[in-house]
């Protein structure tokens, strides 16, 4: 009772925040508060409605999603399988480590121009968002493989457990709000990695609408496709939240 | 005595510490539990009572010395899934139901899984109908009766109990140790029982071991002579509460000389 109550307070809050957010940005819009390239929110909202622009959107968008969706998965499984390799195979621990914290160390935007030139243009965006969601999910998993306590390690031992056992019945479970904590803040990781790749000069999606609003001074375009990567990327990440407290609860 | 099931042979016990010393923890200890006997392990709170426990159950190794379970490593009888353990922390796993906590010894020795069995022992610890729900649902009292349900479960050859019922408030406890019993009775299995409550020890135990701690060594060995099975009306006798007067005095910290 108690735990819903807070839940709606919770809700209500947000909700309040996100509308003073959106009036907020339509009264500076109205009145020109920060100049002419901030548009009211209404006019934003009717460009994206207009008929004739649908087909822009809708190619953009599905080219965005989908570079998205494929680094998010590719990235997931990637890293979800190298932790567990750390896991299984501890030699491969140390090397492994040092390898992904490189990858960490390189920036994604100067890793953009050389994936350009070595691969497909249309490859980058899914590629730098796979690295950067690789990234995430790999400290997640391995972080949340160690989060079995001593009491249960014990338990096993004495029970007389085989680490393939071990592994599958004890550690993989109690890794996963780890894994999924990581799943959720993986997911503007995925948005922006496919943004900043589309950026330089991918054949079609937002971020290339971005930059090609930006350089024709086509304000309310520009602002359009960051309004649609925004919602998509707060829908997802919100959804996952959702998801996420459902795992806590189950495994924790 | 009957044959010997777990010894500990002039056992010592250090631990390395993070500033670089050595903690000794215990120092020549020397125990035989026979076959079928349940011994009850008391002292002060970091005497080494939970370590004697973790030896036993191959979970430490001995620095000096040797333990033996029925004459052989204690890791033997934990590879060949015969030993029984519950902890102070129920250990049970929050994404599994009571069933399938029960049922994990079953699984991890790679076992089919004998419901009929798994059914009766959470019947034989009172939480019948509680099968589906999950320990978080659960009170105390009950996720630690799940946890002694789990380590009977294979029936094991030893049963290693570190303070299962020091968590719970003193009626429930009480409870505990009727059923607890009742169950140890009908199946006499060599039991370590670590614990701080000396009615616990004498209600339960053959045998009760006293130690002290700095380090750790075993300074009384009191054979207890009630009947069983024993009834909770026990407690109200005379020799009881001779028995009890005696360890506590044990127990205390000048108790140590006799
Ligand atoms: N892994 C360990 N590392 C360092 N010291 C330990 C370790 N385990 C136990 N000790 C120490 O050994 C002593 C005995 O501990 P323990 O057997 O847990 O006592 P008890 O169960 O009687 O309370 C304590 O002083 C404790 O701090
Ligand atoms: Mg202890």
């Amino acid at each position: 009772m108690t735990l819903q109550s807070e839940a709606v307070h919770r809700l209500v809050l947000g909700a309040v925040g996100v509308g003073l957010f959106l009036a907020i940005w339509q009264v500076i819009g109205t009145y020109r508060l920060a100049g002419m390239t901030w548009p009211p929110l209404t006019d934003v909202l009717a460009f994206i409605a207009d008929p004739s622009k649908q087909g822009l959107f809708v190619r953009a968008m599905l080219a965005s999603f989908a570079s998205v969706a494929l680094g998010y998965v590719v990235g997931i499984l990637s890293g979800v399988a190298a932790a567990m390799l750390g896991q299984v195979l501890p030699i491969m621990r140390p090397g492994l480590d040092r390898l992904v914290a490189v990858i960490h160390a390189v920036p994604l935007v100067a890793l953009a121009p050389v994936f350009m030139v070595l691969a497909n243009r249309d490859l980058t965006p899914p590629a730098i968002s796979a690295l950067g969601v690789f990234y995430m999910i790999y400290v997640a998993t391995t972080s949340g493989l160690k989060a079995a306590s001593h009491t249960h390690r014990d338990l096993f031992t004495a029970l007389g457990s085989s680490p393939t056992s071990r592994f599958l019945r004890l550690e993989l479970p109690a890794a996963l709000p780890a894994l999924v904590s990581g799943m959720k803040l993986a997911i503007p990781v995925a948005f922006i990695g496919t943004i900043v790749g589309e950026w330089f000069g991918a054949s079609r999606g937002l971020g290339l609408l971005m930059v090609s609003a930006m350089q024709n001074f086509q304000i309310p375009l520009l602002w359009s496709a960051v309004l649609i990567v925004t919602t998509a990327s707060l829908a997802l990440f919100g959804l996952m939240s959702l998801f996420e407290r459902l795992v806590y609860g189950r495994f924790q | 005595m009957t044959e010997t099931a777990i010894h500990l042979d002039r056992v010592g016990k250090s631990f390395a510490l993070d500033n670089g010393k050595q903690l000794t923890a215990l120092s020549e200890i020397d125990l035989r539990i026979g076959k079928g006997e349940f011994v009850a392990l008391l002292g002060p709170s970091g005497c080494g009572k939970s370590t004697v426990l973790r030896l036993a159950a191959a979970l430490e190794t001995p620095s000096a010395g040797r333990v033996t379970i029925d004459g052989k490593e204690p890791q033997a009888l934990s590879r060949a899934h015969r030993l029984g353990v519950a902890f102070q922390d129920h250990a049970l796993l929050p994404w599994l139901d009571i069933f399938a906590n029960v049922a994990l010894p079953f699984q991890v020795a790679g076992r089919k899984v004998d419901d009929a069995r798994v059914k009766e022992l959470i019947g034989l610890v009172g939480l019948a109908g509680f099968e589906k729900a999950r320990p978080r649902q659960l009170s105390g009292g009950m996720r630690q009766r799940a946890s002694i349900a789990r380590a009977l479960a294979l029936q094991p050859d030893v049963l290693l109990l570190d303070e299962p019922f020091g968590a719970l408030d003193a009626v429930t406890r009480r409870h505990m140790n009727l059923e607890l019993q009742r169950i140890w009775s009908a199946q006499r299995i060599t039991t370590l029982l670590v614990t701080h409550s000396v009615d616990e020890a004498l209600f339960l135990a053959d045998r009760v071991i006293v130690m002290s701690g700095r380090p750790g060594r075993i300074i009384r060995d009191i054979s207890i002579p009630f009947e069983r099975p024993r009834h909770p009306s026990v407690m109200r006798d005379k020799r009881f509460h001779e028995l009890v007067d005696e360890l506590t005095l044990a127990l205390e910290p000048e108790g140590a000389a006799p």
